[in-house]
């Protein structure tokens, strides 16, 4: 009885022993980083997940950007730099006529690879894919308009967009930095003025 | 409580509206200038970033902007969001609008090209039949081109040409000219052509804006107060005098609606702005040429060729580097005949890189031709003059409102075979004198932009003498409206070849010190 009667009616949710423990935890703790906290970077840790594309589509892609942007001169190539993957949620997240551009363009690939070789674009060795991508390559002196055939309207922009997307990604830069040159690309990002009141 | 009249307001804070805040407060004026966007501190603002650090890896959200060719993800929050404000064009008949909403307007990006212009540009109907005079000559502006030179610290090489006036300079130091620059030269100067230096403001601390340069000179008098995010609707006129009496004007997060009185107006929200601003207030337009005549120059045309003895990293010290420009050559002798009226400049810049696109090629082959013509490159691009007409112009389209409510503008700017065969004069006379250097032509392109591209758009409300054929006087003010004023780059009559801001400042520094008078003598 006595030994129930001692013990307190509401339990203390804190024994004075941790309090001071936990105080003495407060004053040791190690300061906060001057950087940010979450300093971790997207494409560091994760793999992007292709949403857009149908597999056979993207399986010409991937092979599209192992030929036109292999990896060079010490610079990781476009697979290396994921960028399949990336246009798939680039592309996915354009306007309708830049990815009926795109699509028709994958299937052009296969389709003419089918008929010429009686496989899939992405099955073709280097030889085989040469034959399929060198008519579609056309000169663009006017980078501001591609081609007017559809073909080559999607071989132009797909060049273009896959060189940039290599030369722009994590990968690029991390090996331009082990081979002790300047990484290129860095610029000023200017971020958003005082957005408007949305309330 | 009924709030202060002010002596001026000043609607816009770019070079133009500056320009006019500086002189108006130094002589006394109260002035008070409402901006539509915020004040930005361009020092943080702004951060070094990765392109892979960004969302879209550097690429562009896909679709944002899609009139502003000159962006990029990492500079798409500077630009007036498309969305938010609008406007509409003919699918087939694209224009590009180039804007900014901030304290300072495009002043605070502009790439600082400072050239006068000249009699061919001012007379050009005198000179050579083309147009319409303006009611000035380059004598009119000379003395304010000079202090506004002064002010952004103008640098440049004389010539003693008139076509290609000389100002007031700060000594340029383009050190000694490469031996293909000279090469250039030597084959321009034998055909007759000019070839000179850039002419750049140098500003101070790296910047050359109204913010660094105009704005903190007259918040020093003590004349001026600046409001920023509020965003002007139309400008309010007193039905007794005919004349206006101040402006309504929407804060930009609220969207509540004020009202300011003022006793003169002055418009420098951007020529297009400025116009549409005056349409929605249904002013200034007795003569039916308000947001007519819209013109802006022609970009694009590039030639591009490699030099021999550069190629695969093999170029001696002092073969490549440095620029030529070609003021206009064409059209200035009488009884020259070309296909086309009026003219254009060209730049002719020493060291460049080729573009994949020059190449039907992929993968190591083509790499192995860009890196071997990496730094031999000579690119030719121009600077073209196109032709003011009567209906390249801007309306209102009722249909369509921005995010505040107010109408917004359509663009009907369409080329012509003049711009058309200009653009390939210029693309085979640069070829020409590339290949007569001994270099290879490796791409060659006479397409250009379309209007607007080159984000010097004037006219809409251009200046005469005759109040049935202009909106303004020759002191930007308006034939009808005597206590109004417009003085951005809205009173050109022609546009030139020549980057426009120097003169729009020197003619908003000209108005803005006749107003001044006027006001000074009670006239106005
Ligand atoms: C990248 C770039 C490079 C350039 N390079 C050159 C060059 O080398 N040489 C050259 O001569 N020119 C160049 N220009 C063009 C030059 O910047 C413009 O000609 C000049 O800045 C226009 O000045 P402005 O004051 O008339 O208009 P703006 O700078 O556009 O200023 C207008 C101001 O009005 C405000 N405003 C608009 N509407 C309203 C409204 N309804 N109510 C209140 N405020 C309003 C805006 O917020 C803005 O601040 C360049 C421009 C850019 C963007």
């Amino acid at each position: 009885m006595q030994a129930i009667a001692a013990a307190p009616a509401v339990p203390a949710l804190v024994t004075p022993a941790l309090v001071t423990q936990q105080n003495m935890q407060a004053q040791t703790a190690p300061a906060r980083p001057a950087g940010p906290l979450a300093s971790g970077k997207r494409d560091a840790v994760g793999e992007p997940v292709a949403r857009f594309f149908s597999a056979t589509q993207l399986a010409a892609l991937h092979r599209l950007c192992e030929l036109l942007m292999p990896p060079m001169g010490g610079n990781p190539g476009a697979i290396e730099a994921g960028v399949p993957e990336f246009l798939d949620f680039h592309v996915g997240q354009s306007p309708a006529d830049r990815q009926q551009m795109y699509r028709s363009g994958l299937e052009l690939l296969n389709s003419r690879s089918a008929a010429k070789f009686g496989k899939a674009f992405a099955a073709l060795d280097a030889t085989q894919a040469d034959a399929i991508i060198r008519p579609l390559l056309v000169l663009v002196p006017w980078q501001f308009e591609l081609p007017k055939e559809p073909g080559a309207r999607f071989m132009a922009a797909a060049h273009d967009d896959i060189r940039v997307a290599t030369r722009n990604s994590r990968e690029w830069t991390q090996a331009a930095i082990a081979a002790g040159r300047r990484p290129v690309g860095a610029q000023l990002y200017f971020f958003p003025v005082d957005p408007v009141y949305k309330g | 409580m009924p709030k202060q009249e002010f002596d001026v307001l000043i609607v816009g804070s770019g070079h133009s509206g500056g320009m006019a805040a500086q002189v108006l407060t130094q002589k006394g004026i109260s002035c008070l200038m409402l901006d539509a966007g915020p004040e930005v501190n361009l020092a943080t603002n702004r951060v070094s970033k990765n392109p892979w650090e960004l969302p879209y890896r550097g690429m562009n959200k896909p679709g944002r902007l899609p009139h502003v060719v000159q962006a990029n993800e990492f500079n798409a929050n500077q630009w007036v969001d498309e969305k938010e404000i609008p406007y509409t064009h003919d699918p087939a008949s694209p224009y590009n609008w180039v804007r900014v909403r901030m304290l300072g307007g495009r002043s605070l990006f502009w790439g600082r090209q400072s050239f006068r212009m000249s009699d061919w540009e001012f007379k050009s109907l005198d000179k050579e039949g083309v147009g319409d005079n303006w009611p000035i000559s380059h004598a009119d502006l000379d003395p304010f081109y000079s202090k506004v030179e002064g002010i952004f610290r103008v640098s440049g090489r004389k010539e003693g040409k008139a076509h290609f006036p000389d100002g007031n300079f700060l000594d340029a130091d383009y050190g000694p000219d490469s031996t293909t620059v000279k090469k250039i030269t030597e084959i321009a100067q034998g055909r007759g052509y000019l070839v000179s230096k850039i002419r750049a403001s140098n500003g101070r601390n790296g910047q050359a804006s109204s913010v660094n340069l105009l704005l903190p000179e007259a918040m020093a008098t003590g004349k001026l107060q600046i409001v920023p995010n509020a965003i002007v609707r139309e400008l309010t006129v007193d039905k007794n005098t005919g004349k206006v009496n101040g402006a309504n004007f929407l804060d930009r997060h609220s969207k509540q609606e004020l009202h300011v009185k003022a006793r003169v107006v002055v418009l420098a929200a951007g020529s297009l702005e400025s116009v549409r601003l005056l349409m929605n207030s249904g002013l200034a337009n007795s003569s039916g040429m308000l947001g007519r005549y819209i013109i802006d120059q022609l970009y694009g045309v590039q030639v591009v060729a490699s030099v021999p003895e550069a190629r695969g990293g093999s170029a001696a010290e002092g073969l490549m580097g440095g620029t030529a420009l070609l003021p206009r050559f064409r059209n200035l002798q009488k009884g020259e005949k070309n296909n086309f009226s009026k003219g254009y400049g060209m730049m002719i810049a020493s060291g460049g890189a080729a573009q994949p696109g020059f190449f039907a090629d992929y993968g190591e082959s083509l790499q192995k031709k860009l890196d071997f013509h990496s730094g031999a490159c000579m690119t030719a691009s121009i600077y073209g003059e196109r032709l003011p007409r009567f209906e390249n112009h801007v309306r209102i389209n009722k249909l369509v409102k921005d995010a505040w409510g107010i109408p917004v503008l359509h663009a009907e700017v369409k080329d012509s075979a003049n711009e058309h065969n200009m653009a390939k004069d210029a693309a085979d006379t640069a070829e020409d004198m590339l290949k007569a250097a001994g270099w290879d032509i490796l791409s060659k392109t006479d397409k250009f932009h379309p209007p607007g591209y080159s984000i010097h758009e004037v006219g809409g409300a251009r200046m005469g003498d005759d109040p049935k054929k202009s909106v303004l006087n020759k002191w930007n003010q308006s034939h009808d409206v005597k206590n109004l004023f417009q003085v951005d780059g809205g009173c050109f009559v022609t546009c030139g070849w020549q980057n426009t801001t120097l003169t729009m400042m020197a003619l908003a520094m000209r108005s803005a010190e006749y107003l001044a008078e006027q006001m000074k003598t009670g006239v106005i």
